[in-house]
Order: structure tokens, then C-alpha cells, then sequence
């Protein structure tokens, strides 16, 4: 669904690539996690598959983006972004400003694509309910808190229904059931075939949801694999993520001979076990 | 967080069609500033935009907003006119070189009635109409989505500065910055927000342009609205009727030699 080839990437005027030879393959319906130190090119790796690089932004792009197989740099914008959802990191900044309801919030998007109203409203109820923001739906964008503001901003792609979607830290404002919420959204839109590309610093939970994870650092992709292999990866403290809080839980128990040393665990349910073993004697 | 200026009111002037108010708002400008007579800028003030703003239920903010714009600048109209005027004759009071004179009130009261109408008339239509009514009526009308988006947006800028320029205030002083009292101490204060909130101004409107086009912006699509706009026949005679009076209001002093 989504294949970057050799791709590579400098901002205008800048002096170097902001992403260099970054070659990666998304299957259709497949969420795949991508982390990274801030500053690492997340957000521009975003921007490149949405085809806002270099639509909007300028600079130089070499090699092929292709997503559902078309070049989304030779299409128009507006042809891609029909392809493409890309969620932004501030939702402050993704709400137009030009609505006085959430309800309408959510529907600009399908306004400006022309969609008849009777299918708006269903679509937007639809969009709503698997959010959890129906209650919210009279309510003024501004009038709501950051991270209400950031699930209207999911809402409103996710609306929009196109066959890929990039979220760039969507849970960034969010509380741990918002949270969770957004990722359960995520597993829900998979399973409607979407594909989905979401950057974010709460590695357990790619681990939870993503099929594969993706790290990008040194501008350019790391490694790529099961998300279990990456988080457990020895690599990670190096390319700027860090270990898991689990993994440096069981590294610090073994420094002090509690666990057995070299044990790994990414997620609660292997640190259990980690820490139920007995240390051999 | 309140980011425009508009008030959720259920009033007759709220209901208007957003194209009919702006249609009004640009006829009366016209009016004052084609007839030149302080008594034509206060009667419209009068007769007109204070009975709006009472049915609106904007009065009281409509009061307090224009007082904080044009108390000022009448204030500073009226001393430098009042004391400046080249045509001025009749001194009403003197000190050593200085002579306030009756023209010289007079051509501030032209120029400030003038001012005071526009400033209140443009306010109470901003505080009536929500710019996602107005961006969708203009649009239904033809005109470009882009431009209309600027106009709508545009009337949320202030109070969206307002709510940065607050933030960043909270920022420096926490790290502290001493806010002294009076003109000065603000005028003091407000420099070292100028970077931070001009840069940060600048990297919301290209992550907004980004978000915009993310939602079809650019589309061609013809665009459909959740919610239309509602509109009478009343008021599409009235839009019709007000360029007529816009005309009349140029050509008539002109033709009756009033002017």
C-alpha cells in the first residue's frame, strides 16, 4: 500500500538531508509504528507519504513515493490527501477556526470534498460514536480541552475515510483512556482494511498494537521489524527511544542479582514472568 | 478558550443572513463617509446600530470593546485637531501659543463620528456573526473558499493573539519578568513578546495551512455544508436595496450641490 524507495530529503535552504535513502514498505491494512528521538524526522517522514513534501513545504525530494499505487508526488495535493488522512501533532492547529460546533468541526473536511449532506451526517455520527465524542458533538472546538481537541482532531480525518492514515503523535494531550481509546480505534480501522502509519513515543503500546514498528534515527530507517524485536532491541537507548520501562526495571533487578541477567521484557505480562523466575543459583 | 469574538445569542440579528449584514455594514460605511456631516455618522450610530446592538444582546461587550479601541483615539483626535486645525478661527480657550478652536472641534467630531460608526457597526457585526456562517454563506455565493477562509479566520486572529501573547506573558513572568504599572511599564513588558509571539504566530498558520489542506482545502470538489445557512426573500430584496442606497448616498450630495 505504501512503498518509499531510496528515499531522500532536504528542507529549503537546508544544508543537510532531513531524511537520507529511507526505503520501507507498509502492507494494506497494517499499522505500522514508527519511533524516534524528537528531531529524528518523524514528523517529515509523515509529511512525505501525506505528499506535503514536497507539495507544500518545497525542498528537494528524490527517490519514489508510492501509495496505493500512485506516485504521491507527482499527484495534485488534492488527489492525495484523498488517498492520505495525516493527523497533525498540535490539534489546536487542525481545527479550522471556521466552525462553531464540533459537528461541523468534524464535517469541514467532507464539505470540502463535496459529500452530499445526508451521507455528512451519517458519516459524522459514525465518526463521533467511534471516538467517544458524541456528547461533544454541540460544543464549541474551542470550549474543549487539549486532549478533547486532539480525539475531534482524529475524528476528523478518520471522517474523511481514505485508505491510508498518518497520525503524528496522536495521543500527545491525551489521558491513559483517551489514549487507549485512540489505539483501539486504530485496531478497529485495520480491521476495515485501513492502513495505517502512526508516530509515537509510547512504545508499549506500539508494541500492543502496531504489526511492525519502524525506528527512525541518523535520518534515516534503523531497523524495522516485530515490534517485540525492536523494543528489546540493545539499540534503543543508542538511537535516542530508550528501553522499555519494563526492560530497564529487569536490567536494574539483575544488577542487583534479583532476576536472571540478559532477560528482556517489553510489555507487564513478560516482566511478570521476568520477575517470577528464580535467580539460578 | 474563546477564540473569536462572536456572542452565541438567539436574536433577530444573530439569525441574519451573514451576506445581509456584511451588505448593511458596507452600505452604512459608504453612507458616513460619503456624507461628510457629523450629524449623518451619529444618526446612523443612533437610529441604527445602538437598537441593533440592544436586540442583539451585544450591548454591554459592544460597549466595552469600543471604549478600550476609540476612547483613545477620539481622546488624541480631538486635542490634536481641537489644538492644531490650520483653518482654525475661533479660539474657545488660549494658553501662551496654544489656541483650542471651535473648527478645529468640529473636523475631529467630523472625522471621529465617522470613526466611532465604523469601528461600532464592524464590531457588532463581528460579535453576531460566526465566521463558519460567514465562510460558508459567502462560499454558497461563489466566492473562492480560500478567500472567504481568510476573511472568516481573519476575524479570530485578535483574540487568538490575545490568548498567545497572555500565555507567553505567564511564561516570562513565572521565569520573572517585573510588569511595571502604567502605559510605560506595559509598553515595557510587551518587548520581550514580540519574538516569541510573531515566530510562534508564524508556525501555527503553516502547521494550520498543512491541517487545511490534510481536510480537502484545496479541492475543487463544489464544496456542500452540514448546516445552510438560512436566508429569506426579505433579505435578498434588502441586499439588492442596499447598493441602490450606497449609490444614492454618493450621487445625491453631488447632484444637489449639498456638499
Amino acid at each position: 500500500m505504501i512503498t518509499l524507495t531510496d528515499v531522500s530529503y532536504a528542507y529549503p535552504d537546508a544544508e543537510h538531508f532531513a531524511l537520507e535513502k529511507v526505503s520501507l514498505h507498509v502492507g494494506r491494512g497494517e499499522i505500522l509504528g514508527v519511533v524516534g528521538a524528537s528531531g529524528a524526522g518523524k514528523t517529515t517522514l509523515a509529511k512525505i507519504i501525506a505528499g506535503f513534501i514536497p507539495h507544500v513545504d518545497g525542498g528537494e525530494l528524490t527517490g519514489t513515493v508510492v501509495v496505493d499505487g500512485a506516485d504521491v508526488s507527482e499527484l495534485k495535493l488534492s488527489d492525495a490527501v484523498a488517498k492520505v488522512g495525516l493527523v497533525i501533532q498540535n490539534p489546536f492547529n487542525q481545527i479550522s477556526g471556521a466552525k462553531y460546533d464540533v459537528r461541523n468541526e468534524i464535517a469541514f473536511g467532507l464539505e470540502n470534498l463535496g459529500v452530499p449532506r445526508e451521507e455528512m451526517a451519517e458519516r459524522v455520527a459514525a465518526a463521533a460514536d467511534l471516538l467517544g465524542i458524541s456528547h461533544l458533538l454541540d460544543t464549541s472546538p474551542y470550549d474543549l480541552s487539549g486532549g478533547q481537541q486532539q480525539l475531534v482532531a482524529v475524528a476528523s480525518m478518520v471522517v474523511l475515510r481514505t485508505p491510508v492514515l498518518v497520525m503524528d503523535e496522536p495521543t500527545s494531550q491525551l489521558d491513559p483512556a483517551g489514549t487507549r481509546m485512540v489505539f483501539d480505534v486504530l485496531s478497529a480501522l485495520r480491521e476495515a482494511g485501513s492502513t495505517i502509519v502512526v508516530l509515537e513515543h509510547k512504545v508499549e503500546l506500539l508494541r500492543e498494537h502496531c504489526d511492525r514498528v519502524a525506528v527512525i534515527a541518523r535520518e534515516t530507517v534503523a531497523a524495522v521489524g516485530e515490534p517485540r524485536e525492536i523494543l528489546a532491541d540493545e539499540r534503543m537507548t543508542e538511537w535516542g527511544i530508550g528501553a522499555t520501562r519494563f526492560t530497564q526495571a529487569a536490567r536494574a533487578a539483575a544488577a542487583r542479582g534479583i532476576v536472571p541477567d540478559g532477560a528482556v521484557p517489553v510489555s507487564i505480562d513478560e516482566a511478570a514472568v521476568t520477575f517470577g523466575e528464580e535467580v539460578p543459583a | 478558550m474563546a477564540s473569536t469574538l462572536y456572542m452565541d445569542r438567539n436574536s433577530p440579528i444573530h439569525r441574519l443572513n451573514p451576506v445581509t449584514k456584511l451588505v448593511i455594514l458596507v452600505t452604512l460605511i459608504v453612507i458616513v463617509f460619503a456624507i461628510p456631516f457629523w450629524w449623518v455618522a451619529m444618526g446612523v450610530v443612533v437610529l441604527v446600530i445602538v437598537p441593533a446592538a440592544v436586540v442583539s444582546g451585544c450591548g454591554g461587550r459592544l460597549t466595552r470593546i469600543a471604549l478600550t479601541i476609540l476612547l483613545p483615539i477620539v481622546v488624541v483626535l480631538f486635542i490634536v485637531q481641537g489644538l492644531t486645525f490650520p483653518g482654525g478661527r475661533t479660539a474657545l480657550w488660549e494658553w501662551g501659543p496654544l489656541a483650542l478652536t471651535t473648527e478645529g472641534l468640529l473636523f475631529a467630531l467630523g472625522i471621529g463620528s465617522r470613526i466611532v460608526c465604523l469601528v461600532l457597526a464592524s464590531i457588532l457585526f463581528v460579535l453576531t456573526t460566526h465566521p463558519g456562517d460567514l465562510l460558508s454563506a459567502l462560499t454558497e455565493r461563489g466566492m473562492s473558499p480560500k478567500f472567504s477562509y481568510i476573511i472568516s479566520s481573519t476575524l479570530q486572529l485578535i483574540p487568538a493573539f490575545q490568548d498567545r501573547a497572555n500565555g507567553i506573558l505567564l511564561a516570562q513572568q513565572a521565569r520573572g519578568l517585573v510588569v511595571g504599572k502604567g502605559l510605560r511599564g506595559r509598553i515595557s513588558a510587551m518587548m520581550p513578546l514580540l519574538a516569541p509571539l510573531v515566530l510562534g504566530m508564524f508556525t501555527d498558520v503553516e502547521e494550520r495551512a498543512t491541517a487545511m489542506e490534510a481536510r480537502g482545502f484545496g479541492s475543487t470538489a463544489k464544496r456542500t455544508a452540514l448546516t445552510p445557512v438560512p436566508d429569506t426573500t426579505a433579505q435578498r430584496i434588502v441586499r439588492w436595496a442596499m447598493p441602490v442606497v450606497a449609490l444614492a448616498a454618493i450621487i445625491l450630495p453631488l447632484a444637489t450641490g449639498a456638499l
